[in-house]
């Protein structure tokens, strides 16, 4: 009896073991080699498709890779400055779900603008002010109403995939523009202009969110709450940012995809777990097994490595979601226990 | 199936033999006959084929996606597939990734025109062959495609033929921006034409993606309200066979099992009803998907022998009515 509740109860959570420190190390140790297991896997998996695949490396092969995880990468990216300031607890921690929809939507709103006639500049400024807006809404229903933020995206998400029933009645928008042009061109070194504009966002995001007070703010406030307001931080100017952002994200990723796909299509928000998946995994490539950018950058282009590498390799890709979802267990789970318990 | 026509292949293969050898015989240009030989019947030995499909979820779609595979391989080539799962942006980085390979052709299966046009035009530009089944792209040099002017002339002969060339029909015309289905409806109203009796009820009504089923069986249960009595609607027509199965469980509920129901696409599901003596389903047309797929390859073969391809590459489709239902099933090999 004894034995089997020792075993069924996660290590962490053994706070009266005898040796509390030596769970501290072990601990330590463990996220050292998922921290780096995971770097490891991706290294490794990186120089197997350049050894089996005589295209994997070429300048642009890789190009593709980045420009096919630039809408995902963007959406994952705006997830996480939430998951930040939310705190990353799973349930009532910080979340976007509207964010697929979102891009769904600002597409939308693009393309049929553009359709209409209307000038780029017209366009992209609807488009990023329909993801802001819907930020907005995000950012009202969790800090002034005080819904969880699943809930209250997961309500948000609703209205803005009925919104874009409306607009598009569920049809294919094509658009082409001289924006979308350029945008699924080829920028310099012949690699795709999706590619630089993902490195650029990564960049930006990446420099403020973890190398600038507010971004360290944005930190505290997530991690510990309680600490950030006794320091005099407005926890809800925070999480609300964080949410305008997000939204910002999603009218960007609009944009993007509405140059991939020249036009709306439909199924926008079959986007939503995958960028769910990579903003969680993200958390496997930071130091300290945190969300960060670089860490969901490099979680991004994982998957699209992975996708990619298979194709080349003319393997079946429905592999990649299982190899996911492995992925996506062994980094909850681990996250779970090894973490620090919060408060 | 499958065996009829590698049988049917052999049978060629033969015929080819023999006429290489007569050629030999006759005036001994054993090498020009040969290479004609080998040419007709149409190698991809060291070619890589990219095989590219919106999706394998329709039966359609899944019969042409392996018949393609097959074949590739069949012909000693390698084949490169990706399937979309309907999604546009896996489908648009598939097209891509597999532009990056330099396949020595790819075929598109079905897609959105807008989505795919300008990637088709990259894998143009980038020398690689593009041909495609069922897609009207001006960056695809051949397409293969059922022959929808002869869907729709069959199915509407049918109709007419079946209900004694008088009556009202009522008709579901959701859908007449995409070309097929309007190729359809025109065949429809031009053999009506020449029935002064047959009388096509207005409003038409709109069939409907999703929900296509519940949609027109509650569209028809509210018709037959509106026409109680037996006889005062003989026959109801779609363009394809998705609304026709909801019309049909809808006259089945309702007790008017006397009306006929037509549609075009040959789904098990409706092949099945068609094949019941009871059931209202009166004639389905099917494609030949798996014969789409291998025209495609057979085709891809041919153009990278040297020869010149045809635009468009029509294969015939196959109507089942009560009377033939099991050949038809049998020939597409879901008997």
């Amino acid at each position: 009896m004894l034995v089997d509740t020792a075993l069924l109860v996660p290590a962490s959570a053994r706070a009266d073991t005898p040796s509390p420190q030596k769970t501290t190390v072990s601990q330590g140790l463990a996220g050292i080699a998922l921290r780096g297991g995971a770097l490891a896997v991706f290294v490794t998996v990186f120089v197997l498709f350049a050894f089996a695949s005589p295209i994997f490396l070429t300048p642009f092969n890789l190009g593709n890779i980045l420009a096919q995880s630039a809408i995902s990468g963007v959406l994952a990216i705006g997830l996480t400055v939430v998951i930040i300031a939310g705190g990353g607890n799973v349930v009532s921690g910080g979340i976007d779900l509207s964010l697929a929809a979102n891009m769904g939507l600002s597409a939308a709103v693009y393309a049929a603008l553009s359709q209409a006639g209307q000038v780029d500049g017209v366009a992209v400024l609807a488009a990023l002010g329909t993801g802001l807006a819907i930020g907005a809404v995000n950012a009202l229903a969790v800090t002034w109403a005080r819904i969880v933020p699943l809930l209250a995206t997961l309500a948000v998400m609703n209205v803005v995939g009925g919104l874009e029933l409306v607009l598009t009645q569920n049809t294919v928008i094509p658009a082409i523009t001289p924006l979308l042009e350029s945008l699924s061109g080829s920028g310099p070194f012949g690699i795709p202009a999706l590619a630089y504009v993902l490195l650029g966002f990564a960049l930006i995001t990446a420099v403020v969110v973890q190398a600038t007070p507010l971004g360290l703010r944005l930190y505290a406030v997530g991690e510990f709450p309680e600490a950030a307001r006794a320091s005099g931080l407005a926890l809800k100017r925070f999480i609300a940012g964080s949410f305008l952002f997000s939204g910002l994200s999603g009218g960007i990723a609009g944009i993007l995809s509405a140059a991939y796909l020249s036009g709306s299509t439909t199924g926008a928000g079959e986007l939503l777990l995958p960028v769910v998946v990579t903003a969680l995994l993200g958390q496997v490539f930071s130091r300290r097994l945190v969300p960060t950018i670089t860490g969901t950058l490099l979680s991004a282009l994982f998957v699209g490595v992975l996708i990619n590498g298979f194709q080349l390799l003319n393997l079946s890709s429905t592999l990649v979601s299982g190899i996911q979802g492995l992925l996506i267990l062994l980094v909850v789970s681990a996250t779970t226990l090894l973490r620090p318990k919060e408060g | 199936m499958s065996g009829t026509t590698i049988g049917g292949w052999f049978q060629r293969r033969d015929i080819l033999k023999w006429s290489a050898a007569a050629g030999v015989a006759a005036a001994g240009t054993t090498l020009l006959s040969g290479t004609m030989a080998f040419a007709e019947e149409g190698s991809l030995k060291g070619k890589r084929i990219g095989i590219s499909t919106a999706g394998t979820d329709h039966f359609f779609d899944l019969q042409a996606y392996n018949a393609q595979i097959d074949e590739v391989k069949r012909l000693g080539g390698e084949p490169i597939a990706v399937d979309a799962g309907r999604n546009d942006g896996k489908l648009v980085a598939q097209l891509q990734t597999l532009i990056a390979q330099k396949p020595d052709a790819i075929v598109q299966l079905l897609g959105t025109v807008s989505v795919i046009d300008p990637w088709l035009k990259k894998a143009h530009d980038a020398g690689i062959p593009v041909l495609t089944i069922d897609v009207g792209s001006s960056h695809s040099l051949n397409n293969s495609t059922s022959d929808n002017w002869g869907i729709g002339k069959d199915l509407a002969l049918q109709l007419v033929s079946d209900i004694g060339g008088e009556g009202n029909i009522v008709v579901f015309n959701g859908f007449y921006g995409v070309t097929p289905c309007a190729i359809r409806y025109d065949q429809l109203v031009n053999v009506v034409k020449y029935y002064p009796k047959v009388k096509i009820l207005q409003p038409e009504l709109r069939d409907v993606i999703p929900n296509t089923v519940q949609d027109a069986f509650s569209q028809i249960t509210a018709i037959l309200n509106k026409y109680p009595e037996k006889g005062s609607i003989k026959a109801i027509w779609s363009a394809w066979d998705v609304p026709q199965l909801g019309a049909t469980q809808a006259l089945v509920a309702a007790g008017r099992t006397e009306i006929k129901t037509y549609g075009v696409d040959g789904s098990p599901e409706v092949l099945q009803l068609v094949a019941d003596a009871n059931s209202p389903a009166a004639a389905d047309v099917a494609q030949q998907p798996a014969e789409l797929g291998r025209t495609a390859i057979r085709n891809v073969a041919k153009l990278l022998a040297g020869q010149t391809l045809p635009r468009e590459s029509y294969v015939p489709a196959l109507i089942a009515n009560k009377a033939n239902v099991g050949e038809v099933t049998k020939k597409l090999g879901i008997g």
